[in-house]
């Protein structure tokens, strides 16, 4: 048991005098940030067109040592380390999706873009001949993007065409576009899940690292006193990242795609997860200085309460301002039922008296677990030159030996957690260290009250090597030749095992 | 070999006169075949075994653990295995309010319920009338509204086509109140596998959070896992009629046909109501209110996407339909998924282990993973799992089994049921707005007894208890068994299909539960 914040204290509203002294930790924890491809090296940097491969189960333990997932990690916490409320002058300033912003014109440039992504639904109308369940417009929709993604690309991102391969040179384009093209679902199954989610970031990764988002200095952006740090990557979440959700949102109703392998009620959300990292983010304690860790706990005073969370009205009434609000009311535009039936995880997190910096670490770690490490959802990750299958030199201590547990249930991930670190690393610095934020995790999701530690390995797997039995298969894993109308099922089960 | 008639007979006779023997017809057809001798030689070698066995000593004992004298008995009469009546009931009833039971009872009732199945063949022969029902998948108060709709256990005889877990809320309280009611009631329940039934995919889909989260341990999830291996693969409707049973909830303002024998399908709404239904001949609507009424009839109107014809089977998308005219009064395979490559013949799936996890591939995974598909012959499954399979492989087993309909369950139908192939087959999905998203209604599938005495030849397949054993009802020459030629003049189709369709339960009811540990991230 890690020991940290069991307590059922009320909801810590006030931020204390100074850090939390449970943050301390022999090192200072650094605020990464993903590196951006410097000029000099961007001229002889090779871009490769990216490709799968995690062919198998045992290749994820592979993925979590790799640059990729290292910078995957590194490129979450940087937008979710921005999105925490700040408290400057005695004052909390939160970052609320409506608030008046200025955002860069990269951003500007990725709203526009998906603001013409989703007009393409005009051009693809809904089928109107037997249907199952999702809508085989969306093939139609799925393919105009593929069509116009090279043109839209360029068009939108400055400096994207100058980018493009030359014949048979790959160019950063073909590394972009293939991230890009993951973002909106499967065309194949009609389903979309967080694997498709994943590759947006990936996207929006990509360009990072590119110096995409790197403006020329303004007169205006001079005057750096009055900049919260940060600034730039809450443009990209509230800028970009939720305009791509309300994006999906709409393709998921207009053309009712499914969820890609959904657990029914026992996923975190049908389709999404990071606006409930970022969406916690947001409503957490306010730091005081940038070298304060990342909060564990506690609420900026003016958040909602966690337990609005559960209340439809309440979700309702928060959903313009907060993204996990917004994530939740569209649960509820979608599903009809008991919030606490169709929606078991979400509530008991909305019981959760320890405020939205426990939720917010609670959902780093589970995304880390239920979404990097599941193969079923990263088996159709491609990697590139940008997010890279190589090994990442610093990471192999830390999973190397957590092969064997990828296909068993594990005991509990927080306890397991401390590896690497030892007892006095505080599990924000493994959070940081994405790979020792939890153990490989087995199937389903772990609750410590299981005394089944011991027991675990009896749970009988079949043979073969099967993977993690994650959830949110996603992405197109078709068999060749097949079309037929049964792959238009909505929620059918798909075989774990199959590739 | 199979199927013949004078072998058929011979066996039956043969069966007969060896009872008290816990054999059935079925068996002794199959070891024929197996083993390639006459009946007659089988049946002097099991005679023989039998009296040997009759001297103390374990004969069936590794079947049977407990109290192979016990198995004898015709299953109607079989008390509960160490269970205590009273107990069942109290469980029945904690579970029936949605809440689950302790550990130790399910540890005890899945012990139970193992030693019940494991006499099951891997084809369970039921007799009509029957209800069948398709996947559940722990929506718990629509299978109370489906109880509702359909009559109560032990008043209505129901066969579950699998599924009942993962996904769902209450995947725990639905599989074992269906459990308890198979220990109490064994032969008005009929259960059968359906492929969430199975380690791996319950640890996927949920049923092994949902445990963890209730019980706090894997315990539960492993005992009913155990059950799960024991499940029956199938099942095949006996004495199904040609006309459907007079309907109780019929309204005086249900449309009349002439005769009612020529209603070969009706639909009905939750509360009985007919709302369409189609004469056997001309397979045409014969009367109907507005299909879609049934939504306003229940006070729920169907979520986004949901149909706005709960239409008639046999149009749509199923093209135009003849009628089932192949196979008259042949029997009725249920099954969750669908047919394999490998099983021509339903006696083959009686040949299959089937006491194990589901595997990947084989003849055990087709049957519940494959989907009907409009495509000729056999195609790849999306599901990695299975195959997909057209009309012509549909007909030809149909035709080659004497099934006049394969029920099956696997897909989510927008209208709660779908018949396709000429009726050689029928999807039944149980699971009103799948997921508390889909929009759909759910249906069940009422067959009706055949009391005109000419109907099929009923079989034991060498679960105790679930027929005479073939020599009782509708003997003589006038037996028309599955295996035997249908050469009666084809002027009937198959059976008479009645189809309640129903909604969703209503959620007002339910309290709000008090919130419950987190997982483990957030601690």
């Amino acid at each position: 048991m890690s020991g940290h914040y069991r307590g059922c204290g009320p909801e810590l509203d006030f931020p204390p005098a100074s850090p939390p002294s449970t943050a301390s930790s022999s090192a200072t924890p650094s605020f990464q940030k993903l590196e951006i491809l410097r000029a000099s090296t961007r001229q002889n940097h090779t871009f490769i067109r990216p490709t799968k491969r995690i062919h198998e189960g045992p290749d994820v333990s592979r993925f979590l040592v790799s640059q990729a997932y290292r910078d995957i990690g590194i490129f979450v916490l940087q937008l979710n380390r921005a999105m925490l409320p700040r408290r400057v002058s005695s004052q909390t300033q939160m970052f609320p999706l409506d608030a008046p912003r200025s955002d860069p014109q990269p951003v500007l440039a990725l709203r526009d873009l998906l603001k013409k992504v989703e007009a393409l639904i005009d051009e693809a109308p809904l089928d109107p001949g037997p249907r199952r369940f999702g809508n085989v417009g969306f093939r139609t929709w799925h393919q105009i993007l593929e069509e116009r993604a090279d043109s839209l690309l360029k068009e939108f991102l400055p400096g994207m065409a100058a980018e493009s391969g030359s014949n048979e040179a790959v160019g950063a384009l073909d590394e972009v576009k293939a991230y890009f093209l993951g973002s909106f679902g499967s065309a194949q199954r009609l389903d979309y899940g967080t694997g498709h989610e994943l590759s947006f970031l990936a996207f929006l990764g990509c360009l990072w690292k590119l110096g995409f988002f790197v403006s020329p200095p303004s007169p205006d952006s001079e005057n750096k006193e009055d900049k919260i740090p940060g600034e730039l990557e809450r443009s990209i979440v509230l800028g970009a990242i939720e305009p791509y959700l309300q994006v999906i949102r709409r393709l998921i109703l207009h053309y009712t795609l499914e969820p890609a392998g959904s657990h029914g009620v026992w996923g975190l959300d049908d389709h999404s997860f990071v606006p409930y990292i970022l969406g916690s983010a947001q409503l957490a304690r306010p730091i005081w200085s940038e070298s304060e860790p990342t909060p564990l706990e506690g609420s900026a005073p003016q958040s909602p309460r966690p337990s609005d969370v559960a209340k439809p009205e309440r979700a309702t009434a928060h959903r313009d301002r907060w993204m996990y609000f917004s994530a939740v009311a569209f649960i509820n535009d979608v599903k009809k039922g008991p919030f606490w039936e169709h929606s078991p995880i979400l509530f008991d997190v909305s019981g959760i008296r320890d405020g939205w910096g426990k939720i917010n670490k609670g959902m780093l770690k589970m995304f880390n677990a239920e979404v990097l490490a599941k193969y079923p959802v990263v088996q159709h990750f491609p990697f590139g030159s940008l997010f890279s299958w190589e090994a990442d030199p610093d990471a192999q201590k830390v999973v190397g030996t957590s092969v064997h547990l990828a296909s068993q249930p594990t005991t509990t991930t927080s306890s397991v957690a401390s590896g690497e670190g030892g007892p006095t690393a505080s599990p924000w610095t493994q959070a940081t260290r994405m790979p020792g934020a939890g153990a490989v995790p087995g199937p389903g999701i772990p609750y410590s009250r299981a005394p089944w530690a011991g027991t675990g390995s009896t749970v009988p797997m079949p043979r073969g090597g099967v993977p993690d039995t994650g959830p949110l298969p996603v992405m197109d894993s078709f068999p060749p030749g097949v079309r037929g109308t049964a792959s238009a099922q909505h929620s059918i089960t798909k075989a774990p095992w199959a590739k | 070999m199979l199927g013949r008639k004078d072998d058929e007979k011979a066996l039956r006779q043969l069966a007969s006169s060896v009872e008290p023997v816990s054999l059935s017809l079925e068996i002794l057809q199959t070891a024929c075949a197996w083993v390639w001798v006459t009946p007659e030689a089988l049946i002097n070698f099991l005679i023989a075994s039998r009296q040997r066995a009759n001297a103390p000593g374990p004969c069936r004992r590794h079947l049977t653990p407990k109290s192979p004298a016990v198995a004898a008995q015709p299953a109607s009469r079989r008390p509960p295995l160490n269970l205590e009546m009273g107990d069942l009931d109290r469980a029945i009833a904690q579970l029936r309010a949605c809440r689950p039971i302790p550990e130790a009872e399910v540890r005890e009732l899945c012990h139970k319920a193992r030693e019940l199945l494991i006499e099951e063949g891997n084809v369970v022969t039921v007799n009509a009338p029957v209800t069948i029902c398709g996947d559940i998948h722990g929506q718990f108060h629509d299978l109370m509204e489906l109880f509702r709709v359909g009559g109560d256990v032990p008043d209505t005889n129901y066969l579950f086509m699998g599924d009942f877990v993962d996904r769902g809320f209450y995947s725990l309280e639905s599989f074992l109140l269906l459990l308890c009611l198979k220990v109490r009631y064994p032969d008005r329940m009929t259960l059968i596998r359906g492929n969430h039934e199975s380690r791996q995919i319950t640890t996927v889909y949920g049923f092994y959070d949902e445990c963890l989260r209730k019980y706090g341990s894997a315990n539960v999830w492993r005992y009913c896992c155990d059950v799960f291996d024991y499940l029956a693969l199938g099942a095949i409707v006996l004495g199904a009629s040609n006309t459907l049973s007079p309907n109780p909830d019929t309204s005086s303002e249900a449309p009349t046909i002439d005769e009612d024998s020529d209603v070969e399908i009706q639909v009905c709404n939750a509360d009985g109501q007919i709302m369409t239904q189609f004469s056997r001949q001309a397979r045409s609507r014969v009367h109907g209110r507005s299909p879609s009424g049934a939504a306003t009839t229940n006070g729920v109107a169907p979520g986004a996407g949901a149909p706005t014809n709960t239409g008639p089977p046999g149009s749509g998308a199923s093209g135009s339909s003849g009628g089932s005219i192949g196979n008259p009064a042949g029997a009725v395979l249920c099954v969750h998924g669908g047919l394999s490559p490998l099983i021509d013949v339903v006696d083959k799936i009686r040949l299959l282990d089937r006491k194990q996890e589901v595997p990947h591939e084989g003849a055990m995974c087709d049957l519940l993973w494959s989907d009907p598909d409009e495509i000729d012959g056999w195609g790849l499954s999306p599901r990695g799992a299975g195959f997909l399979f057209g009309a012509d492989i549909v007909k030809v087993f149909n035709h080659k089994n004497d099934l006049s309909l394969i029920a099956r369950a696997h897909q989510l139908v927008m209208e709660g049921f779908k018949e396709m192939f000429d009726a050689n087959i029928v999807t039944v999905w149980s699971a009103p707005n799948y997921c508390y998203r889909c929009g759909n209604v759910a249906a069940l599938l009422e067959l009706s007894e055949d009391e005109s005495g000419l109907g099929v030849f009923a079989r034991s397949n060498g679960e105790v208890g679930r027929s005479d054993g073939g020599v009782g009802s509708g003997g003589g020459g006038g037996s028309r068994g599955v295996l035997t030629e249908s050469s009666r003049g084809a002027v009937m189709s198959g059976p008479a299909r009645r189809y309640r369709v129903f909604q969703a339960a209503p959620q007002d009811s339910r309290g709000m539960p008090a919130k419950k540990p987190v997982a483990d991230y957030f601690l």
